[in-house]
């Protein structure tokens, strides 16, 4: 394959600087299709900002993000948002709107992505969706009512409801027990094999990378410090990746 | 759209509250240049306008009646013994009425609105901030400052002015009351004189100006609640400096207001 046209996501020296803090400095990246990277970091490295640099949230103050060989921040919103079409975002606190319904929560993209869709179509998407992530009894509870696991998935399926090509996941499995952990993880790889998806997660959950990951890349001093698979990571003599995984598998 | 940050600390200095005092002025200002730009592009977002003057209208309707209620009566029974002294009782409904439909009713009403109103948009635009569901809607291809701020602000400017009219009519029944336990006047001859006192030169800027304080408890709460930052602590700074600083804007606009009615009306003076 060549390998120019499978790279979906392009990242050209991207920087970004809160104050006096940089917390992304200078970064290249390059995702390809159907590839699922897990970003490591320790807490405030800059790992959340990457992601919404991506999908055009923040603006870096130097720097080009590529997505289909289109420079994000050169367009319009209106070009921009027909490029989100393709782009799911799952946020680290699930990000359910509080005054919608999950039935809500789920229409809102569809409607506003494709407002020629008929009122019985997206009815039908919304459900075919909540039964992939296997809440489909829950379409009519607010998100008040949904513990922490139904809410990352229901926020799941609201990320994938218009069948990105590109997921963006901000720590998919923080805050949640290892067993949930694991079947949000497996369910994360399963849609992403049944919908063939590329794939940006971000976390320090071993667990989940472990099973979601097919090369992981580390942030650290705002820099790609390590890449790798996962086990080239784990297996690592550096020191400080010796002390980062082990603290992880202590966690576990 | 960037606007300035505040500085956020436990201690702030002087200087710090200085510079967040005109950077507040300059992000209202640039927030409210936002809004006069976006609210006359489409999509008009009509169904939400819809629902939030429902909800805004609806959530504060108990609170109105009663204010406007305890103001008549109020304003009535303190009025009565002065006016009994020079025997001019007669002149009580007219009082009433014009003290509620010039200036009591719109500016009671409106901060009542500030109250509860500015401070839950602040709260629930605040939390909706700081959990990312604003930046969940700008990825499913929605502007959130059209379809939360614009519809808000429009709903409030456009509710307010009902309420208001609301609270006068209530707050004249409320003198009524006050009137017929001590003295025995007619509801007929009761009604006659506040229509008789009150001309249509008295009730028009006491309604505009209505407009204008909907507008500044829209504008305020949406602004504080777009720029909360800093988790449920800025939540809770959100609500709160909304209703102090409509609360603020809402008399400062009055006065302002005043002098430019007496300006076009003079004969109100």
């Amino acid at each position: 394959m060549d390998m120019a046209n499978s790279r979906l996501v392009e990242i050209k020296n991207l920087s970004k600087r809160f104050d006096e803090l940089i917390v992304l400095d200078n970064i290249s990246l390059e995702v390809y299709r159907a590839e699922n990277l897990v970003v490591f970091g320790r807490s405030g490295q800059g790992k959340s900002v990457l992601l919404k640099c991506i999908i055009g949230l923040m603006h870096p103050d130097s720097g080009e993000v590529l997505i289909n060989g289109q420079n994000i921040f050169e367009l319009s919103i209106s070009q921009l948002n027909k490029l989100r079409k393709n782009i799911g975002f799952l946020f680290q606190g699930s990000a359910l709107y509080d005054s919608m319904s999950v039935r809500e929560n789920l229409s809102f993209p569809l409607k506003r992505h494709f407002p020629e869709m008929k009122h019985s179509d997206i009815s039908d998407k919304v459900f075919s969706t909540l039964e992939l992530v296997g809440l489909e009894d829950a379409i009519d509870k607010m998100p008040s009512e949904l513990s922490g696991g139904m809410k990352k998935r229901i926020a799941l399926a609201r990320s994938i409801i218009t069948d990105p090509q590109l997921m963006l996941y901000d720590e998919p499995t923080t805050g949640l027990d290892p067993i949930t952990t694991k079947e949000i993880s497996e369910l994360i790889l399963n849609l992403q094999k049944k919908l063939n998806m590329t794939s940006i997660a971000v976390t320090h959950d071993l667990i989940c990378a472990e099973i979601i990951a097919d090369r992981a890349i580390f942030l650290k001093d705002a820099k790609v410090a390590y890449e790798g698979s996962i086990k080239e990571l784990t297996d690592s003599k550096d020191p400080f990746l010796k002390n980062f995984f082990s603290n992880e598998i202590i966690k576990v | 759209m960037r606007l300035p940050r505040l500085k956020q600390s436990r201690r702030l200095s002087y200087t710090d509250y200085l510079y967040n005092f005109f950077a507040t002025i300059t992000g209202l200002t640039i927030f409210n240049w936002e809004f006069i730009k976006q609210a006359f592009l489409p999509p008009y977002e009509i169904s939400e306008i819809k629902k939030h003057m429902d909800e805004l209208g609806v959530k504060t309707f108990g609170i109105v009646s009663i204010t406007g209620l305890i103001i008549g009566l109020v304003l009535a029974m303190q009025s009565q013994p002065v006016l009994q002294r020079f025997g001019a009782t007669d002149f009580l409904p007219g009082m009433v009425a014009l003290s509620v439909v010039r200036e009591l009713g719109p500016v009671i009403t409106a901060l009542i609105f500030a109250g509860r109103v500015s401070s839950g948009i602040g709260a629930e635009l605040g939390s909706m901030r700081v959990t990312e569901q604003i930046d969940a809607m700008e990825v499913s291809a929605v502007n959130p400052f059209k379809f939360l701020v614009v519809t808000r602000i429009i709903a409030t400017t456009m509710i307010l002015p009902i309420l208001s009219v609301y609270v006068i009519i209530i707050a004249i029944f409320g003198g009524y009351i006050a009137v017929i336990i001590t003295e025995n006047m007619n509801i007929h001859y009761y009604i006659d004189s506040v229509l008789r006192s009150v001309e249509f030169g008295d009730f028009i800027p006491g309604v505009a100006k209505t407009f204008v304080f909907g507008y500044i408890v829209g504008l305020v709460g949406c602004y504080k609640g777009f720029t909360a930052e800093g988790g449920t602590e800025g939540v809770g700074r959100a609500s709160t400096t909304s209703v102090v600083l409509s609360s603020l804007l809402i008399l400062i606009f009055d006065m302002i207001l005043v002098k430019i009615s007496l300006w076009i009306w003079p004969t109100l003076g």
